[in-house]
């Protein structure tokens, strides 16, 4: 079957903030570390590890699925979940170019108060 | 590996950048130089509107045509001045300029924050937001 995308909603602040409540949980930035160590793995199969129930790690990966960060699909019975990096591409593309245009504008200020 | 990988990506998920620099100035120089339109079109932008009140209003035009505008949030006399303002391509963020008297000149730290835009956090209002951020990242940077 079809790996089903994970949903992004339009305007970037809206996805920053899903993103940012998404990561403001340590059990579910644990669950992305083993998501990236396990491609594939099912909530089943996540909850062995934890101390939290299936249910418990089904709403956490909902969460990180609607922030884009995580996305599913399905064998048979069971979904199969995978970390998803573009929200955290984005996110690096933001740094580099507020941090570019910083370095050149203090750069500029550097030189103002040389003078 | 890949842990060190996730947590360097997750942790630049709070979109902050921080920049410190020397100036060769006494505070109360560098803080007209923040503070004065003609000194800010010398560096910031190449056109600079600044009303450097509280709830006063900053316009950058930049020479490539991009029109920036924000608001001064916080004021602190040759210590402190913040603001949001709107990236045409990046969103609304929050700028915080602070300065210090350091043995040999002025050091000042430049920190942008993206403010993201949920109902929850709107209503805290900006200082609260931007203090949740830095606990969020300290907690990412320690995880």
């Amino acid at each position: 079957m079809a790996a089903q995308p994970s949903p992004l909603p339009g305007p970037l602040e809206e996805r920053v903030d899903l993103v940012f409540g998404a990561l403001a949980d340590p059990t579910r930035r644990h669950l992305m570390e083993l998501l990236a160590a396990e491609p594939g793995a099912t909530a089943t199969g996540l909850a062995a590890t934890l101390p939290i129930s299936r249910q418990a790690v089904a709403k956490h990966l909902k969460l990180l699925h609607e922030a884009g960060l995580v996305s599913s699909r399905r064998r048979g019975r069971e979904a199969l979940f995978e970390l998803d990096p573009e929200p955290l591409g984005e996110a690096v593309a933001w740094i580099g170019s507020v941090g570019t245009e910083w370095d050149r504008s203090l750069a500029g200020l550097q030189r103002l108060l040389a003078r | 590996m890949v842990l060190v990988q996730l947590f360097g990506c997750v942790s630049n998920l709070a979109h902050t950048v921080k920049r410190t620099v020397l100036l060769d100035a006494d505070p109360t120089a560098v803080w007209e130089a923040l503070t004065d339109e003609a000194l800010l079109s010398e560096w910031l932008a190449s056109e600079v509107e600044l009303d450097p009140r509280e709830g006063g209003e900053l316009v950058c035009r930049f020479e490539d045509g991009e029109e920036r505008r924000g608001e001064v949030a916080v004021v602190e006399e040759a210590e402190r001045l913040a603001f949001t303002w709107h990236r045409t391509d990046g969103g609304e963020s929050s700028v915080e300029w602070i300065v210090d008297a350091v043995a040999d000149g002025t050091r000042l730290t430049v920190i942008e924050t993206a403010t993201p835009a949920g109902p929850m956090l709107a209503a805290a209002g900006w200082a609260p937001r931007l203090g949740s951020l830095r606990l969020l990242l300290g907690r990412l940077v320690l995880a």
